[in-house]
């Protein structure tokens, strides 16, 4: 039995185009959904609900690089979170030293993003299966104790006092729904971008390297360069998303950086449904809000969450979209189904 | 000429007393993480936190009026009960399946979060000190040993010793390198193969703990204490060989030493991107680590 | 004819082991050529070796004129060498279909790997060559791994040959198949190597297949090239019969 337990094969290479049928659907309730939301919110003056929808949609970027690498190339990360506070960073000197505008920040924290990620891909990428892995937490935790003793950084307290970002005239960070779009936007962008390059020869390869790597050099292509490309990629997606951070709080620090924040995302991940792209961002979004609402009872919520992805770890593994996917996929082939008999 | 030996007498000699002191813990992890994935093939994440429980049972039975000695007994063998249990109950579930590595670090990893908040809600995030039960320092040829120090080095080294005869000559450390070279075979030859794996992965714990207790007098005892050091241990694995006993003590202790002795010459902040900088060497030059198998990860 | 293939006194040692010991033989262009030997004989890392699996601790390898020794698998395949392995190594959780059209992208190098895959056209066709060849038109949309031993054997030897290449490397392609399968498959690869002008190196169990196919046997025996001609003298030649059957007596 050669069923993965963990990814779900992915939706487009499995039977043409009527797969596509429940992950479309599933694309669009969450942006549709994320339109409403704000639509609801500005309407209703909220503030704190917005901001907090914004941060989840932020660290649904960081896990959409995790699940680019995990899901799709066969390789587990547990440090993005270093390219997500580089680029936290990156963007927050900008913004206080440089430009206040949003398209350089962004601009310059990608090109930097990408480039760290060319030096972490080529130490990192040698190392086979699990060493990955540990590589990857090692290296995160090595450079966020760096920034954490660095003084020009702001050490433990990191940047404070980041102005907001101008996106257009008279838009800027500051404004709760107007960043919640820009960012939707951007996370949109990423999320489609990235659903384009599985239907290419690259994204395919990279599909392939999961299932397979070793049979892989054997068809004509260099692992170790696509794995690079992905790793590059996956670098510049957290970045990118950890630039958008210090424009919706003001500030940036080490944690940003921590094992916390890429244990995190990697649960996001599994718990919203491994491979599926769009699974990701739910499982960003539902943890998101969990952990706020739990947080606001206990300090204690990382234990709930633990919980919740060990047993999602043993029980279900592909997660929720994993699981859904595929069942709301049979509901509506059933329905097509009924309707062209009557 | 006199300069020389005091500086060697002062400054480099008590660094490498602290280096084999630190180290010999170091290895204790380092076997214990070694022994799980040679056999169980499992990367426990969690580790760092059965570090973190032995030092805060030993907290937790000092606070009951318990002696150091009984705590650094009775730590070891509470956290092995633990080790089965997690091993039968959660490990084993997502053993069989085909993404088993990444399942099982997966898991070890979640179990690690929870653990380490369980300890944020048990003891509270602020450090605690625990005493050193032997104070005092004794001269030997011109050089100061701190006494607990000393008795950790000993200890300890008498633990690896005992553990390496174990391994390598009692039936049953023959009957666990059987079953974690062929499964299946021993199974057949009545081997209790479920068994002899939970008790392995109670034996790696126990070990972990063995070194929380050991180093709790030396460092103050913490929530996230565990995170911090699995590091370490996991850099000792990779660059003495996943798997390999040998290759966990000689870098265990090499490293160390390295560890202490940079001390000297660049600031501490630098120890661990020296130490990470190493392993990322000894992995793109020999990925099997000094001692390691290849195809054994 | 002249030579495609000129191994040239390669060893392959792994620590004290000599798999291989200084082996020399050619493979004819449009021929099939078989290795054949009694178990642990180092055909199968002889084999790795031409494949650019491993490379050898002496000794050459050319390839259509060119040096290849050493170089990478995917170097290989680019000089125009596929194989197919002992162990069926398809990617199992893709589609019958994903593993062609995957194998077949590389007739499309160069021409960017960020099109769309609607405009694939070469591949695609090489896709729907390949499933009428091998029979397996019926199981495109199928899951390989669900596959029955022999279809996923006959996948396996339509992967290796979506590239087109020069030669085409077997490894034991009729492992595990049924007697009808086997036959089958005699035909595809005398069909191959007939009609279309491959060259075909085989490493064999089957001795009767062997004898039946090929047009030159390499026999090996304990990492050293024993004997090496037309099928019926291999066959003929006591150190052969030897090597086979001699430890039995």
């Amino acid at each position: 039995m050669h069923d993965t337990v963990l990814t779900t094969l992915p939706a487009s290479v499995s039977a043409g185009r009527r797969r596509w049928s429940a992950m479309r659907w599933l694309a669009t309730a969450f942006f549709g959904g994320a339109l409403v939301f704000a639509a609801v919110a500005l309407l209703l003056g909220d503030v704190f609900f917005l901001r907090l929808a914004t941060e989840a949609l932020i660290f649904g970027g960081l896990a959409l690089s995790v699940d680019l690498l995990l899901g799709r190339t066969g390789l587990l990360p547990l440090g993005q979170a270093l390219f997500f506070g580089l680029g936290a960073y990156v963007s927050a000197l900008v913004l206080k030293e440089w430009s206040a505008s949003f398209w350089v920040a962004l601009g310059v924290t990608l090109v930097a993003s990408a480039a760290v990620g060319l030096v972490g891909g080529v130490i990192a990428i040698r190392a086979k299966g699990v060493y990955f892995a540990l590589i990857s937490f090692g290296l995160a935790q090595v450079v966020s104790k760096v920034v954490y003793n660095t003084r020009e950084l702001g050490a433990s307290d990191g940047i404070i006092g980041v102005p907001g970002a101008v996106i257009l005239p008279g838009l800027t960070s500051a404004s709760p729904a107007g960043f919640f779009l820009v960012v939707l936007a951007f996370i949109g962008a990423v999320y489609f971008g990235l659903r384009y390059l599985m239907d290419t020869p690259l994204g395919r390869l990279l599909d392939a390297m999961r299932a397979n790597e070793h049979r892989v050099a054997f068809l004509g292509f260099d692992p170790w360069r696509y794995k690079l490309v992905a790793f590059v990629l996956a670098a510049a997606i957290a970045g990118g998303s950890g630039a958008l951070y210090p424009m919706l709080r003001g500030f940036v620090s080490p944690e940003l950086m921590f094992f916390q924040v890429s244990g995190n995302a990697v649960i996001n991940v599994i718990v919203g449904g491994t491979g599926t792209l769009i699974g990701p961002l739910y499982g960003t979004a539902l943890l998101t809000g969990l952990r706020s609402v739990v947080g606001s009872f206990t300090a204690h919520h990382h234990i709930v969450i633990g919980v919740l992805f060990v047993v999602v770890v043993i029980l279900m593994p592909r997660g929720l979209v994993g699981y859904g996917a595929p069942a709301l996929q049979r509901w509506l082939d059933a329905r097509r189904a009924a309707r062209e008999v009557a | 000429m006199s300069a020389t030996l005091e500086w060697l007498q002062f400054v480099l000699a008590p660094q490498m007393i602290n280096g084999l002191s630190i180290g010999v813990a170091v290895v204790l992890m380092a076997l214990g993480l070694t022994i799980i994935f040679g056999l169980l093939d499992v990367i426990n994440m969690a580790h760092g936190e059965f570090y973190a429980i032995g030092a805060y049972l030993a907290v937790l039975l000092l606070g009951l009026g318990l002696s150091f000695w009984a705590a650094l007994v009775l730590a070891p063998l509470i956290m092995a009960v633990l080790g089965y249990v997690t091993e039968r109950g959660l490990v084993q579930r997502v053993f069989h399946s085909r993404d088993r590595h990444t399942l099982t670090l997966l898991l070890t990893f979640g179990l690690a979060v929870v653990l380490e908040d369980l300890l944020k809600i048990a003891f509270g995030a602020n450090p605690v000190r625990v005493q050193s039960p032997i104070t005092g320092a004794t001269e030997m040829v011109g050089l100061f040993f701190p006494n607990y120090r000393l008795f950790v080095m000993l200890f300890g080294g008498a633990l690896i010793a005992a553990v390496w005869l174990l391994v390598f000559r009692t039936s049953l450390g023959a009957l666990v390198r059987a079953a974690a070279f062929d499964r299946q075979m021993s199974a057949s030859l009545g081997v209790p193969v479920a068994r002899v794996y939970a008790g392995t992965f109670a034996f790696g714990a126990a070990l972990a703990a063995t070194a929380g207790v050991l180093l709790a007098p030396i460092y103050s005892v913490f929530p996230t204490m565990g995170r911090d050091f699995v590091l370490i241990a996991f850099s000792v694995v990779i660059i003495g060989g996943m798997g390999s006993i040998k290759g966990a003590v000689l870098a265990g202790l090499l490293l160390t030493q390295v560890q202490s002795l940079s001390s000297l010459f660049i600031s501490p902040v630098w120890s661990d991107p020296l130490l990470f900088g190493i392993m990322v060497l000894v992995l793109m030059w020999r990925p099997q680590g000094l001692f390691g198998k290849l195809g054994h990860a | 004819m002249s030579a495609i293939l000129s191994v040239d006194g390669v060893s392959v040692q792994f620590g004290a082991l000599k798999a291989v010991q200084e082996v020399s033989f050619q493979a004819l262009a449009g021929a099939i050529t078989a290795v054949i030997g009694p178990n642990g004989a180092g055909k199968s890392t002889l084999f790795n070796l031409i494949s650019g699996a491993i490379r050898p601790s002496a000794g050459t390898v050319r390839f259509d004129g060119r040096e290849v020794t050493g170089l990478p698998p995917q170097r290989m395949l680019a000089a125009g060498l596929s194989r197919s392995f002992q162990i069926t190594n398809l990617f199992f959780e893709l589609t019958v279909r994903e593993n062609l059209r995957l194998a077949a992208q590389y007739l499309e190098q160069g021409q960017g790997l960020l099109r769309p895959l609607s405009r694939s056209t070469l591949a695609a066709q090489r896709v729907e060559e390949l499933l009428a060849q091998f029979e397996l038109a019926r199981h495109a949309d199928e899951v390989a791994g669900f596959l029955s031993h022999g279809e996923q054997r006959r996948l396996e030897i339509a992967v290796a040959l979506a590239s087109r290449p020069r030669m085409l490397l077997l490894d034991e392609p009729t492992q595990g198949m049924s007697h009808a399968d086997t036959r089958d498959t005699e035909v595809l690869i005398r069909r191959l190597a007939r009609e279309d002008g491959l060259s075909i190196l085989l490493v064999e169990h089957d001795v009767d297949l062997v004898m039946d196919l090929s047009d030159h046997v390499v026999v090996m025996h304990q990492g050293q090239k024993l004997a090496e001609g037309a099928p019926a003298a291999v066959r003929a030649n006591p150190a052969v019969q030897a090597a086979y059957f001699g430890e039995a007596h």
